[in-house]
């Protein structure tokens, strides 16, 4: 890890310190001298709330109402339509098999990259330095891939015709993959946007997990294996438990990433996501700008984010927990 | 050390100086490293074969694009992809669009961001929980699912398809991280060295602005930096708010996946500059990128 990372130093002053100081800083520290930090943060606050509390506001209201493109053209108030939207949303079948979409391949997604980076994070510790070193600049070069771009490769390696995927599958002895189209059918479609997820995924959990492995004490593993622990053993009883503030918090990042899925389902159908592919992220959007029916879609909107809030509070507990942030 | 074969004990000691990263040498077979050595080796390069088969299709002309059986290296390499990107209709002009959107946005929010940092790393005051969970909590917000509100909003104030409507979004994006980031980097500089300057007679603003901002240099760099990524990166929002001619290069590549399917070496070509600037910049900074998402999980 960096730095920056150092734990803060303690904001609290010992009274020696205050002994110590002239008067002109001791009030430095008294919340009744409340006003310079808060005018500090005054800009933040208000583009904050202005730009993103606002629109959050907005966004509730706008599920209660009935927007569409007339109400849109003319600057009319939309009119109030109560829980219409959510009882519209909530009894729709196809909305719910969307919902149970993307919570399971949330779920999948993020059991398979984490396994796979925590995975590829001790490979690091055991492999040679230059070996590591390769590893690490294998993986940069695609963290630091833009998704669109990312995903484009895929849609071009997966391309029906000239990918070079169909070719290298056809090689295989028996095997007929010439023209093969990998978007016929949910499942294999599915396959690839989650190889593309946890492909570009990878990177920051294993660079990240294999720094907090260096944490690790040497000695109390040199000394479980001294003891006869297997590898298996030591992995669970010393590694994984220092690792675990960590792990959780890697975990939860990668599980609000992909529970937003778009631009990977976007790009690869071609900006036109046909049912099988849609996400609650793609979802909320063809209803609100495919449709015009910027009420549903807000509605949509909220539901989302309430399904997101759990994991969201529990991120924030973990990050407060840690104590870094008091 | 532990049963070292005495050939390899000097270069095991050796590496004991060189290595300073927890890396265990006890019960460790020489098969076992041969092994990871070579997952290793493997692992990386299926890792960059994508980026790898980027590059590839970009160097080769439209009809070796277009074969069945795929070079795996450009057999009559040519830059022709690359000059027919640069020629294709508003590619400059997006280039120059997304410069202008990303550059405002960053500035702004490094501005703003700072003095929130400032307040955050420096003063313990009632509500600094408060504002810290704010900072966090926004950063988790999916950003898309305000986009139809802020479409309506930014449409009441004439600011869509304008270039001003998508800086302001892109500032609203990044702003929580640089918060977050300037404040770890504050928080790293000695309090002493405030106190002392105040000692010797400078106002807490002129701490601020004489030790303090200078001394902050390198966090500004690399925190804008991200936020040049994060900025430079975005599609959807500049997509859906903006005309065809006040697009970024990211929106301009995924217009022409749509509009000439087909084209793919002149995509890939596009791909490579559009990513360019991103790649080389993740790649100077990328030590604060995961320092900021995971701020204190390691004790470092």
């Amino acid at each position: 890890m960096h730095a920056v990372d150092s734990p803060t130093t303690d904001p609290m002053m010992t009274p020696s310190d205050v002994i110590a100081q002239p008067a002109a800083t001791r009030t430095r520290r008294r919340s009744a001298d409340g006003r310079t930090p808060w005018l500090l943060a005054l800009p933040t606050l208000l583009v904050l709330l202005g730009l993103l509390g606002y629109p959050l506001y907005r966004m509730v209201l706008l599920s209660f109402q009935n927007m569409r493109l007339r109400e849109l053209i003319t600057g009319r108030t939309p009119p109030w339509v109560g829980f219409d939207q959510y009882t519209k949303v909530l009894g729709d079948p196809v909305f719910w098999t969307v919902v149970r979409r993307t919570v399971v391949f949330t779920a999948v997604s993020v059991v398979i990259s984490v396994v796979l980076g925590l995975a590829v994070a001790l490979l690091m510790r055991r492999v040679h330095r230059r070996v590591r070193l390769f590893m690490i600049v294998a993986m940069m070069f695609v963290w630091a891939m833009p998704q669109l771009v990312a995903a484009q490769i895929f849609k071009w390696m997966t391309d029906a015709d000239f990918g070079v995927l169909n070719y290298l599958i056809d090689k295989l002895p028996g095997v007929e993959f010439q023209g093969h189209s990998w978007f016929l059918s949910p499942t294999q479609g599915w396959i690839v946007i989650t190889t593309l997820v946890v492909w570009a995924g990878i990177p920051f959990l294993a660079i990240t997990l294999n720094a907090g492995l260096t944490q690790v004490p040497k000695e109390l593993l040199e000394a479980a294996t001294v003891d006869g622990a297997n590898a298996w053993q030591a992995l669970r009883g010393i590694t994984l438990p220092i690792l675990r503030p960590l792990l959780i918090i890697v975990t939860t990042l990668s599980v609000i990433w992909n529970f937003g899925l778009f631009t990977q389902p976007w790009v690869l159908r071609d900006s036109k996501v046909e049912a099988e592919y849609q996400t609650l992220a793609t979802y909320a959007f063809t209803q609100a700008f495919g449709r015009s029916n910027y009420s549903l879609g807000s509605a949509i909107s909220v539901i989302t984010v309430l399904l997101m809030l759990g994991v969201m509070a529990f991120y924030i507990r973990q990050m407060f927990k840690i104590g870094e942030v008091d | 050390m532990v049963a070292a074969a005495p050939t390899t004990r000097a270069r095991r000691a050796r590496r004991r100086h060189a290595d300073d990263d927890a890396v265990l040498t006890v019960g460790r077979s020489r098969t076992g490293t041969a092994l990871a050595n070579a997952a290793g080796i493997l692992f990386s390069i299926v890792m960059i074969f994508p980026v790898y088969w980027v590059i590839n299709t970009a160097f080769k002309p439209g009809p070796e694009v277009l074969q069945l059986t795929p070079s795996f290296v450009p057999e009559n390499p040519t830059l022709d992809n690359f000059v027919s990107a640069f020629k294709a209709p508003l590619f400059l002009q997006d280039l120059l669009n997304g410069l202008i959107v990303t550059v405002i946005a960053v500035l702004g929010a490094l501005i703003v961001g700072f003095l929130a940092a400032l307040a955050i790393a420096r003063f313990k005051f009632h509500g600094r929980r408060a504002i810290i969970l704010v900072v966090l909590a926004v950063q988790l917000v999916p950003f898309l699912a305000l986009l139809i509100p802020l479409f309506l909003m930014l449409q009441k104030a004439n600011l869509t398809n304008s270039l001003i409507g998508v800086s302001i979004t892109y500032l609203v994006l990044i702003l929580p991280y640089t918060v977050w980031t300037l404040r770890g980097f504050i928080a790293a500089i000695p309090k002493e060295l405030d106190e002392a300057a105040l000692i010797d007679g400078c106002s807490r603003f002129q701490t601020f602005w004489r030790i303090i901002l200078p001394l902050t240099g390198p966090g500004l760099v690399a925190t804008s930096v991200y936020g040049f990524i994060q900025a430079w990166n975005e599609f959807i929002i500049i997509n859906t708010l903006n005309s065809p001619e006040k697009q970024n290069l990211m929106a301009w590549l995924l217009q022409n996946q749509t509009n000439r399917g087909t084209a793919w070496g002149p995509l890939m070509a596009g791909a490579i500059i559009t990513s360019l600037p991103v790649v080389v910049f993740f790649l100077i900074i990328q030590r604060n990128i995961a320092a900021g998402l995971t701020a204190g999980a390691v004790k470092g």
